[in-house]
């Protein structure tokens, strides 16, 4: 994956790496394509490892009375699964695709701090690692869900080292978060190519922009929680006891201010990678590029009001407001849906792998949505929380998002390798992962309508819900096969990809405009940028006045 | 060849949605009067985002196949702004989810509603893994066991109040048939009232995780006539 050009040997600006070269190189260096790579690299060897843990959940769930582990090693899978996904794989992915392709988007020779870059990553790596160590330890890993509510994940109910280490994880993970928001927003403001105004900002730029805003909101919430959790633990502190002195509650406030603006944090980027995807295969410009702007703006407000929707059954929250703003976030995200439609309407559409699985989000995307929806409305919520259909609706809307993250990694392999991804490996993912997802979560509403509660270890074969399970688990062996010709296909096309070209798809945005991969400096020279699109201009220069070549 | 596909596709929504309004949309029918509003407030919506759904997935396979181009040839409409239509896109959705919003907030009222007199209060006490329930007024209480299940006896017809209390972490007290749940928390006095109407043998369980056993944190609720009641209540006294 680490393919990239050698600086030239003058070293007009010397890095503390240059002259380095394999395994020292890629521990030193502060190169954002690099950082961007690893993250990448790291986040998949996670989501691989997340779903291994998830395989070993359905299997075990398959049918009754089903005893291939026991409950407290469930507890801890199911635990680690979800902590593993959050935040070891969906974030960090984002934030490495984003360290990648951001300053390339803006015309930018690195991120505005590459050494905090480098840190993030290094924190990000080791927060990991911190985190499922708790494997490795004699009272076994944390079993208290990702979401630790109090006061279960306390001292008491949680004693052992395993749950130590995971809140250290968190902690340390997360600061890695906020080190690369900060990063973000002062590249996109500060390093912006000349003429490259707000709105000519490519859309994945500007979900970008409103992902790492509201990384900054949110994330010191979820890291003061933790410490509060640590202190509660350790510290003989009683702020989330069930004491007098205490409040458990307190718990899901803050970690649902954090938890639930972090479900747009994980959106919000990949919103941004189909939104590229459907322009270029189309060959359209973005439909409603300023509304869409302005929608994922709303977005990032409305997600601030929505947290408590997460808590209708504990009989503590305000329901008509977290109900009423859980509706209306619906609304920019339909506007989002049409631009979508929009842009494709017309348009000459081909039907490439980042294409596909674009296409997979919107469809996989809009169940999700749609069943979230449904429980904005605090008397349906009351019946399905906590049960199979969180769990369906749910995984629609993550793996929809997964899908989106597909779309980019098939979109700018081409751009990051030099080479592109096989077309017909990658068509193979595509559709073991749309049968995967709608075979394995489809079934789960049913689940859930039928009243079976989440995270059960086991359960009798009175309940009935035996042949949907089998069902469900099925599907997730077609998702399993799905990563293996996904992963076969990474390592087969680095060796033996077709040349990409500098620009194989037909881009509309400046990472285009350079060579694949981008040399260490990025561009040797830029285009005119007069639009928010200046590839497309420079190849399709318009009539008339407008259409004198760049200075 | 459109205008029939177009007619089929709508015939099968209505059709999706007809069968729906029968079988509820796979939800449980509900055993308790609170839960006919909900049940209601459910298939409404449902039909909503059903049709909502169709139309979107149709749209945008529709786009997929209409618009294909196999060459890369020619430059397609490079029309970005379509000013009524993005107001159109924007402003019929916000109708929407305020018909929604003010639906379901008259049924969250009602759901919500406390009387000033319950006819049965009923203590229910969540921990590690297991129930307890105390029957305020004639002092009968029912403890789970591991091996056998708690049985909440409740008499139909009658306004039962359930005030959930807590001695160790966060549990949640949800029998599916009655299509509600509330959370049992510690430090902290939950209380929520249903009216059975139908008597029967409903399952419950603890939806909360809540540690190690929480998968086996199972009861019942049975529900019968009054008179039964009384004399299930007689005799729990009777052997104590």
């Amino acid at each position: 994956m680490t393919v990239t050009l050698k600086r030239p040997e003058d070293g007009s600006a010397p890095e503390p790496h240059s002259g380095a070269t394999g395994i020292l190189r890629w521990l030193t260096t502060t190169d954002h394509k690099q950082i961007g790579l690893s993250y990448i690299f790291t986040a998949i060897g996670f989501f691989c490892m997340g779903g291994l843990l998830a395989l070993v959940i359905r299997t075990q769930l398959a049918q009754p009375d089903e005893h291939l582990v026991d409950p407290q090693t469930y507890n801890e899978f199911f635990t680690m699964h979800g902590s593993i996904m959050i935040y070891l794989f969906a974030v960090p992915f984002a934030f490495g695709l984003a360290n990648y392709v951001v300053p390339l988007q803006i015309g930018a020779p690195d991120m505005a701090f590459p050494r905090m870059n480098a840190l993030g990553y290094w924190l990000y790596l080791f927060g990991g690692l911190t985190m499922i160590s708790g494997f490795l330890t004699a009272s076994g890993a944390a079993s208290f869900g990702w979401f630790a509510y109090a006061p279960l994940s306390g001292a008491v109910y949680s004693p052992g080292v395993g749950p130590d280490l995971w809140i250290i994880g968190v902690v340390v993970t997360s600061t890695a978060g906020v080190l690369t928001a900060v990063n973000l927003v002062t590249t996109i403001f500060m390093l912006r190519a000349p003429g490259m105004t707000m709105f000519r900002v490519p859309i994945y730029t500007w979900n970008m922009l409103v992902t790492s805003m509201l990384v900054l909101v949110t994330f010191p919430v979820l890291t003061a929680a933790l410490v509060m959790l640590f202190s509660d633990r350790h510290l003989g502190t009683q702020v989330f006891e069930a004491t007098k002195d205490g409040t458990p509650i307190l718990w899901q406030h803050m970690f649902w201010f954090f938890g639930h603006p972090e479900v747009y944090i994980i959106a919000l980027p990949f919103f941004g990678v189909v939104t590229e995807v459907f322009a270029v295969f189309s060959r359209r410009p973005v439909f409603g590029y300023k509304t869409l702007v302005f929608a994922t703006l709303a977005i990032g407000g409305l997600s601030f009001g929505v947290w408590a929707h997460h808590m209708f059954a504990t009989g503590a929250v305000a329901l008509s407001f977290f109900s009423l703003m859980s509706l209306l976030i619906a609304v920019p995200t339909g506007i989002k849906f049409f631009t979508w439609i929009g842009t494709m309407w017309g348009g000459h559409i081909s039907l490439d792998t980042p294409m596909l699985f674009a296409i997979g989000m919107l469809l996989v995307f809009l169940l999700g949505g749609l069943s979230g929806v449904l429980q904005a409305m605090a008397p349906v919520d009351f019946s399905l929380t906590d049960t199979y259909f969180v769990v369906a609706h749910l995984h629609y809307v993550i793996m929809g998002l997964v899908m989106g993250a597909f779309a980019g990694i098939y979109y700018w392999f081409p751009k990051m390798t030099g080479k592109l991804l096989n077309e017909r490996w990658g068509k193979v993912h595509f559709y073991c992962f749309l049968i995967g997802i709608n075979v394995t979560f489809f079934v789960q509403h049913q689940l859930g309508l039928d009243g079976m509660p989440r995270r059960v270890a086991s359960y009798t074969a009175k309940e009935g819900w035996g042949t949907l399970n089998l069902i469900s688990t099925i599907g997730s062996y077609i998702l399993a096969l799905g990563v293996l010709a996904f992963v076969w296909n990474l390592f087969h096309s680095l060796r033996h990809g077709k040349p990409a070209g500098d620009d194989p798809w037909g881009g509309q945005t400046l990472e285009w405009a350079t060579t694949s991969p981008p040399p260490e400096h990025n561009f040797d020279s830029l285009p005119p940028i007069r639009s928010e699109r200046p590839l497309w201009d420079l190849h399709h220069p318009p009539a008339g006045p407008d259409g004198l070549a760049g200075p | 060849m459109r205008p029939p596909a177009k007619r089929s596709l709508v015939g099968t929504v209505v059709l999706l949605a007809l069968a729906g309004c029968d079988s509820n949309f796979g939800e449980k029918s509900g055993a308790t009067k609170q839960s006919r509003g909900m049940s209601d407030l459910w298939n409404g919506s449902m039909m909503i985002a059903i049709v909502i759904g169709a139309l979107v997935t149709a749209l945008i396979i529709w786009c997929v196949l209409r618009y294909r181009h196999r060459a890369r040839d020619g430059v397609p409409s490079q029309r970005q702004y379509n000013v009524p239509l993005e107001i159109l896109y924007t402003a019929i959705p916000i109708v929407i989810v305020l018909v929604l919003f003010g639906y379901s907030w008259s049924v969250q009222n009602d759901v919500d509603a406390l009387s000033t007199n319950p006819d049965v209060t009923v203590e229910v006490r969540g921990f590690q893994w297991q129930w307890q329930f105390h029957y305020r007024d004639d002092d009968v209480t029912v403890t789970g066991v591991p091996d056998r299940t708690p049985v909440m006896v409740l008499p139909v017809g009658e306004t039962v109040r359930l005030v959930l209390t807590s001695r160790d972490v966060i549990h949640s007290f949800y029998v599916p048939d009655f299509l509600f749940k509330r959370d049992v928390i510690p430090g902290m006095k939950n209380q929520f009232e249903i009216t059975v109407d139908k008597p029967g043998f409903y399952r419950g369980y603890c939806a909360e995780f809540c540690g190690l056993d929480h998968a086996r944190m199972t009861f019942a609720v049975r529900a019968m006539s009054k008179a039964d009641y009384r004399d299930w209540i007689a005799r729990k006294q009777a052997s104590s």
